[in-house]
């Protein structure tokens, strides 16, 4: 599967993802979304961080 | 700050000592905790109607349930609660004593019995969701009697308003229809998102599967997490699942994946639903940011 298909699955459900378990901390959606693309963008870099690790423990110990 | 009468902190406080291990217990017996709460009618009722949905069901998939269980058909290999006829399968252990007599009624431990597990059965993928359901449906019951109970507790007479709608109920239409209990609850606008959200996931994780990401005979443990979205995996029963798989989709592990986390996703949303009804009659103090404090 494409880079590109994967990142069109994965934003897209993280945000949802967000949506649920910000929604527990609110009342209205306006805030919910609110909250949910800011902890989405969060998620996405503790993502990119996580696959950037896992990319040079790769490199260091497989080659 | 004090709303309806009663004291938010200590509201929040008592709410949270929750209400023991005893209350909880309760609801794996449907209607117990209704009938402890001289609820007889009520009490009544709620067994009847799981007992009925599992036997509605079971007539399809009969011992193929143990199939679907988390115990093992090797020798030697299932626990005891599967000897004793009580096969350890959720959600169905939810709704404890239709369980074991069902179970008690089929379980043979010899080989071809076992065997005969495996086989297919006519319809058995809306049997299977019905018996499920049923233990969802304890599992409601259950939330509405620990509701009562908690009513019973702190609930002042002519003081503490009346809720939106009862909580339990607001859980159990949000289990089909996501975001359908926030509706019930008042906050409208966030029960469509909550429902956007969660069928987005499983629109995802069907499409990507092909249609096969929901199929109890496939996948039985993932399943367990995918039928906690419950109208998903009624239509899966309904139109998907039946259609036999000539050859495995490229993308059918990504799909049960994305099916089980909309099903999780949804366990948040029928909880909130819960806590969303529970608040109108109980409200807790407002964070600055409008968050609950």
């Amino acid at each position: 599967m494409s880079l590109l298909l994967r990142l069109a699955i994965y934003v897209p459900v993280l945000f949802c993802i967000a949506v649920v378990v910000c929604g527990q901390q609110h009342v209205t959606a306006r805030q919910t979304i609110r909250d949910a693309v800011r902890r989405s963008i969060r998620w996405l870099l503790y993502s990119a961080a996580i696959v950037v690790a896992m990319t040079a423990i790769e490199l260091l110990f497989i080659g | 700050m004090t709303t309806a009468g009663i004291s938010d902190d200590k509201a929040t406080q008592q709410a949270s000592h929750g209400l023991g291990l005893p209350a909880f217990f309760m609801t794996f017996v449907p209607g117990l905790g209704q009938w402890v709460l001289g609820q007889r009618a009520r009490a009544s009722f709620a067994f009847a109607s799981c007992t009925a949905l599992f036997f509605a069901g079971w007539a399809f998939v009969q011992d193929r349930l143990f199939a679907y269980s988390l115990t093992s058909s090797e020798p030697g290999g299932a626990w005891i609660p599967a000897r004793i006829g009580i096969p350890l399968t959720l959600p169905e252990i939810l709704n404890l004593p239709a369980l074991a007599i069902g179970g008690m009624l089929t379980f043979e431990s010899d080989f071809e019995s076992m065997r005969a597990w495996f086989l297919p059965r006519p319809m058995e993928d809306l049997g299977g969701f019905l018996t499920a359901a049923s233990g969802m449906l304890a599992a409601f019951w259950g939330a509405d009697a620990i509701w009562s109970m908690r009513w019973l507790r702190d609930a002042k007479d002519g003081v503490t308003p009346a809720p939106a709608c009862n909580p339990a109920l607001a859980a159990g239409i949000s289990w089909l229809l996501p975001g359908a209990g926030h509706w019930l609850a008042g906050q409208r606008e966030k029960g469509l998102l909550m429902a956007a959200a969660v069928l987005v996931v499983f629109a995802f994780g069907m499409l990507v599967s092909e249609g096969h990401a929901v199929d109890r005979q496939i996948a039985s443990v993932w399943w367990i997490g995918e039928a906690l979205f419950g109208g998903g995996a009624l239509f899966a029963a309904l139109v998907t699942a039946p259609i036999e798989m000539t050859s495995s989709p490229d993308n059918l592990e990504l799909g049960t994946n994305l099916c089980t986390v909309a099903g999780l996703m949804n366990l948040v949303v029928m909880i909130d639903a819960f806590t969303a009804a529970e608040r109108t009659s109980f409200p807790v103090a407002q964070a600055p940011n409008g968050g609950a404090a």
